[in-house]
């Protein structure tokens, strides 16, 4: 969320006069996860079956979790790469926008257990100040490993999220028999996040533009009144909401249209193929050697 | 009749008396504005004649049958009688338009190919349905309440009651709503109940007005009649169309011999405009042939 907010405030720093005029209309603009969102509805693979999306990136990422050695999780991210690039059309440039604060997090993360981590074979030694510091091979070979994996387990979900609708999961989810509570609960969050995106934008501009944030301390207050009447806001959202849907019947379930495109059984065996055929390869590869 | 309220009354929690002891029926067919300025009781009124708000004291009658409040009752009422909501927002809740719209058919329980045939025959008539798998945030706010009313359409009601139906919308949105209500009023005899302070708007829409102020029912009767007595309208913080604001100052500062029925929209200050023309050129004829 925080990287969110980030990206968000460096987008307004340039366009500082537009926001005014988009307050409303283009407000999700800023918004890094509604144009995840935007994506998932518009990419060329938006339209196949979601059945077979989640169950490709379900796969993938077990695989990739699991894999001793970082040969699968390799194949996973150049798969779901070129599938996302190639197949659903995603634009270059945003894929790696997305791709970058989570690597860099991971990267330096993996730095760190190749630094630290390891007790057989001593790569090399440095001395600090006196201090001798010994890199050992094996936690060199974690670190790699573990920055692949998580990178193809990345991949993965990028798949998932840029090419299927957060509206065919919820589909899904329920066809897989997912409480009912948690679809329901996911349909209406996933609606009104969207709603109180703009309603939290409208009051920071209009506390900004009373000079709200001009220092540390009134920052902080402005921003806890914010959150607060953010809080009474969705409160009262969800009492107006309930009182329309009981003008159309509601009477504790939602219902819905299901009208999902059929998998199709070529893509399924095509699938368990290559799960079958990367499980395999992580297993011969148990043993390799890469440092 | 349709509806009928017998000196209903509705005081909210906190004590205030939204409504105070309100008689009115309104008949099937008929295009029905509330007016009022805010905070006058219209929505409350409205809540009423769909069961959401139960009066204080006095009674609803749907049909001549006073109205029942158990589940199955209020389902059937419901069907029969849908509501648009101010806020699109407020409604729209699914992640599709076409989720959404399928809501209220849904609840009914009619079988799935009846519910999309519904559905796409909603989107059809309020012109929504290439954004059919859109979600609702990526439509703009004129779009969304002709989701909103889709959505209440597609559970083929008789009647619909509206709350202030084109606020915050641009003119274009505005006149395409009005001129969507006129047309389901004329093609399908929908009943139509709707609360504004558009005071424009109401005599293009409305052939029966009921004017509220703080609760109580001030004056109804034929729009025409109501905003000829423009100190009533001025006294409830309300004004008269623009139009026959104008006509009014003509008359009453510049002596024009304007017919004592106002024209309230454009096309009939078009018609008395003529008239005064005409009646004038007549005028100079006869004392150019005296």
């Amino acid at each position: 969320m925080a990287i969110l907010l980030d990206m968000r405030r460096g987008k307004e720093q340039k366009n500082k006069w537009h926001i005014y005029e988009e307050i409303g209309t283009e407000m999700s603009h800023f918004n890094l996860s509604a144009e995840i969102d935007r994506y998932a509805y518009t990419n060329a693979l938006s339209k196949n079956s979601p059945v077979t999306k989640l169950l490709f990136a379900l796969s993938l990422l077990l695989i990739s979790v699991l894999s001793p050695s970082p040969v699968a999780p390799i194949t996973v991210f150049l798969t779901s790469t070129s599938l996302i690039l190639f197949c659903a059309k995603i634009p270059l440039r945003f894929y790696l926008r997305l791709l970058w604060y989570p690597t860099l997090i991971v990267a330096l993360t993996c730095v760190i257990i190749a630094l630290f981590f390891g007790y057989q074979e001593p790569l090399a030694e440095v001395n600090l100040l006196g201090l001798r510091w010994i890199i050992f091979r094996d936690g060199v070979a974690t670190g790699f490993t573990t920055f692949f994996r998580v990178a193809g387990a990345l991949s993965s979900q990028f798949f998932l999220v840029l090419t299927t609708p957060m509206t065919s999961i919820l589909l899904v989810l329920r066809k897989a028999r997912v409480p009912k509570i948690i679809v329901e609960m996911s349909l209406l969050i996933y609606r009104y996040i969207f709603v109180f995106i703009e309603v939290m934008e409208t009051m920071r501009i209009a506390q900004e533009l009373r000079l709200g944030y001009s220092g540390w301390l009134k920052k902080l207050r402005s921003l806890s009144m914010l959150i607060g009447n953010l809080f009474i806001r969705t409160l009262d959202q969800g009492e107006r909401t309930f009182t329309a849907m009981s003008a159309r019947g509601y009477d504790g379930n939602i219902r819905v249209l299901e009208d999902l495109p059929k998998p199709s059984n070529v893509a399924l065996a095509g699938i368990i193929f290559f799960a079958v055929a990367l499980a395999i390869i992580a297993y011969l590869t148990m043993d390799l050697r890469i440092v | 009749m349709l509806f009928r309220l017998e000196n209903l009354s509705h005081q909210y929690s906190d004590g205030t008396l939204a409504l105070d002891n309100i008689s009115l029926s309104f008949a099937k067919g008929e295009r029905i504005a509330l007016l009022g300025p805010n905070g006058s009781g219209k929505t409350t009124l409205l809540l009423h004649l769909n069961g959401i708000l139960k009066p204080t004291s006095g009674k609803v009658y749907f049909e001549d049958k006073p109205l029942e409040y158990s589940p199955k009752a209020l389902l059937e009422l419901r069907r029969r009688v849908g509501f648009v909501f101010q806020d699109p927002n407020d409604q729209l809740f699914a992640p599709t338009v076409k989720q959404d719209v399928a809501f209220g058919p849904l609840n009914l329980g009619q079988p799935a190919d009846q519910v999309k045939k519904a559905v796409d025959e909603a989107l059809r008539l309020v012109g929504m349905s290439e954004y059919a798998e859109k979600p609702p945030h990526f439509l703009s706010f004129g779009q969304k309440k002709r989701v909103a009313l889709a959505g209440v359409l597609a559970m083929q009601p008789e009647a619909i009651i509206l709350d202030e139906p084109t606020s915050n919308l641009d003119p274009r949105g505005t006149s395409e709503i009005l001129h969507l209500l006129l047309r389901l009023n004329k093609e399908l005899g929908l009943t139509l109940i709707l609360a504004t302070h558009d005071v424009d708007m109401v005599p293009l829409f409305a052939n029966k007005l009921y004017i509220l102020n703080k609760g109580k029912l001030v004056s109804e009767g034929a729009p025409a009649e109501l905003f000829s007595d423009a100190e009533l309208i001025r006294s409830i913080n309300l004004r008269s169309p623009r139009i026959t604001h104008l006509f009014e100052v003509l008359k009453k500062e510049d002596n024009l011999p304007i017919n004592p029925r106002l024209p309230l929209t454009i096309s009939e200050a078009r018609k008395e405009i003529l008239r005064l023309l005409e009646s004038g050129r007549r005028e100079k004829k006869k004392r150019t042939t005296a």
